[in-house]
């Protein structure tokens, strides 16, 4: 598997961090080189939080890059934050429901892709997995790990919290299916 | 004293995560620190997981105070440590520079961010100049730049055993970027890869009495009064460090042997200069890697070596700093005539991209 880029970038609190950790260790528990940074600079306290993971069969350089594979947007003003890490190779994802300045959002991306990440939650699951969504949706862009070791992954991590309430399994790994395969639509779809 | 990594198994963490396993599995028996980003975690992980192995901790009141109390710790033969980044580091360069002058083996690991003063709590490569010649001496320190995870463990462990057998103070000098992010390694007990950790002792209040002349007197001083004990001292000092600088000097060298252009660079960025190597290779262009592993004392003589053996007609420097490392291997190298090109992005990170158009705008 040759080097994956991913960019997540979304507000404190929603969750960005957590789902890039859980995405890396999935990968690293296939074997797979490994690399995930979160920023962590002054901007982390009200700013944006941006998580990179790189995933490779190869050892991988350094720890950041210019430009993804795939960005994705999890705020309104984490599009224009990302814009400049697209380029005309990178699948540039962002919530259909955000009001988005066009100005905001990249010049260059190989698709620019609105998934209706925050509606689905609200609307068929629960808000707090929206984060889960859109790590299904990073699963249905890139393949990076396969969908039965993501399960696994987020059972190590919320495992704790799925044994007081084994509902909250059922919901994490449908809210995981529906964002992988709201990811492999967008992606058969032509255009943006 | 409890084995901490009974059998050797991978693991997925931070680089502060690692630095504090790897303190656990070298021995160590107490950390003294101040927090500051992007060191933190190392304080973290180590006070979570030190009373579950008897080891000790202590938050001093700054980080001046955290260094001294190393300097007090080692003295009474505990293996103790310390690590800072930025404006801490400033601070700790009078403990260091008592390290130097009583000769008192600590360990401080660095987390380089931006600087100057608060600079950023992200990253960089600016505190070069500080860990390697800080305080107010001669640089009798040994300063591992690391670049892995994988690294970070190993000379962590080292590192105590390089302060223990030779007392000189040690550095690991890690940045923010490897402090923060996840990556695999392997951690491991040191004796079961044959590595004998160095034992410690205690430096002061040993048996026996000097008046009865049943042992020599234990001269750690910091300050003489007379200058030429004071010269005398430092001229001892520096003959001591010289001597055994041949057998600490690491460094990394590959495909300089034909190369028309070496990079040179240190810790992180090492990782980019690799990778840069091996895509200008594949386009024709014949570029070599050297990277010093200790910057302290620099392998000079392999530097040199390498320029002389490949015939290169440029050298590179890239580093995140604005020419900190590139003022330490030019004093180093003094004399040589090849051309010094730079790759200056302070505080911010490089990568293997900024490398090849850098080279490729040169040639």
């Amino acid at each position: 598997m040759a080097l994956v880029k991913i960019a997540l970038a979304g507000e404190g609190g929603q969750g960005v961090q957590s789902v890039a950790e859980i995405i890396a260790e999935a990968a690293y528990n296939e074997e797979k080189q490994t690399i995930y940074i979160p920023n962590f600079g002054l901007e982390q306290r009200g700013g944006v939080s941006i998580a990179f993971i790189q995933v490779s069969d190869e050892r991988i350089g350094a720890p950041k890059f210019n430009k993804a594979d795939v960005v994705i947007a999890l705020s309104e003003r984490a599009v224009g934050r990302t814009a400049h890490y697209s380029d005309e190779n990178t699948l540039f994802v962002y919530d259909s429901g955000f009001k988005v300045d066009e100005n905001d959002l990249p010049r260059q991306a190989k698709k620019i892709i609105g998934l209706p990440a925050i509606d689905t939650a609200n609307k068929e699951l629960h808000p707090r997995v929206f984060n889960i969504i859109i790590m299904g949706a990073v699963i249905g862009l890139t393949n990076i790990v396969d969908f039965e070791a993501a399960k696994k992954a987020l059972e190590n991590k919320l495992g704790y919290k799925f044994e007081k309430n084994p509902d909250l399994r059922e919901l994490n790994f449908k809210a995981l299916e529906l964002g992988k395969q709201m990811a492999e639509e967008s992606l058969k779809e032509g255009g943006q | 004293m409890q084995q901490v990594i009974t059998e050797s198994k991978k693991a997925f963490m931070t680089g502060n995560e690692t630095a504090a396993w790897a303190a656990l599995a070298s021995g160590a028996d107490v950390m003294f620190g101040y927090p500051i980003t992007p060191q933190n975690e190392i304080m973290h992980y180590w006070t979570r997981l030190a009373p579950q192995y008897g080891r000790g901790f202590l938050q001093t009141e700054d980080e001046i105070s955290a260094g001294f109390t190393v300097c007090g710790a080692v003295q009474s033969g505990k293996k103790a440590f310390t690590a800072t980044a930025g404006p801490g580091n400033v601070l700790m360069q009078e403990p260091f520079g008592m390290a130097e002058g009583m000769r008192l083996p600590l360990l401080a690991i660095i987390q380089q961010r931006g600087g100057p003063s608060s600079g950023t709590v992200i990253y960089s490569q600016q505190e070069v100049a500080l860990t390697t010649f800080g305080g107010n001496g001669e640089g009798w320190r040994i300063v591992y730049s690391t670049a892995t995870h994988q690294e970070i463990y190993d000379y962590v462990i080292k590192g105590f055993n390089t302060a223990w057998k030779y007392r000189f103070p040690t550095f690991i000098l890690g940045d923010g970027y490897q402090a923060k992010m996840r990556e695999p390694l392997e951690m491991y007990d040191p004796e079961t890869r044959g590595i004998k950790m160095v034992d410690t002792y205690p430096l002061i209040g040993l048996d026996g009495s000097i008046t009865n002349a049943e042992r020599e007197p234990q001269h750690l001083c910091n300050i003489y009064s007379l200058e030429e004990e004071l010269y005398d001292v430092v001229l001892k000092n520096t003959a001591e460090y010289e001597s055994i600088s041949p057998e600490i000097v690491e460094y990394e060298e590959r495909q300089c042997e034909d190369a028309e252009i070496i990079i040179l660079s240190h810790g992180v960025v090492a990782r980019a200069a690799d990778d840069a190597v091996k895509a200008l290779r594949a386009q024709g262009i014949k570029a070599g890697y050297f990277r010093p592993i200790t910057l302290r004392p620099y392998p000079e003589k392999q530097l040199r070596a390498a320029i002389a053996r490949s015939g290169a007609k440029k050298l590179l420097i890239a580093e995140s700093a604005y020419g900190q490392f590139y003022r330490l291997t030019r004093q180093e190298i003094y004399g040589e005539t090849i051309p010094m090109e730079t790759l200056f992005m302070p505080g911010v990170g490089i990568i293997d991209y900024d490398i090849i158009s850098k080279v490729k705008s040169i040639l």
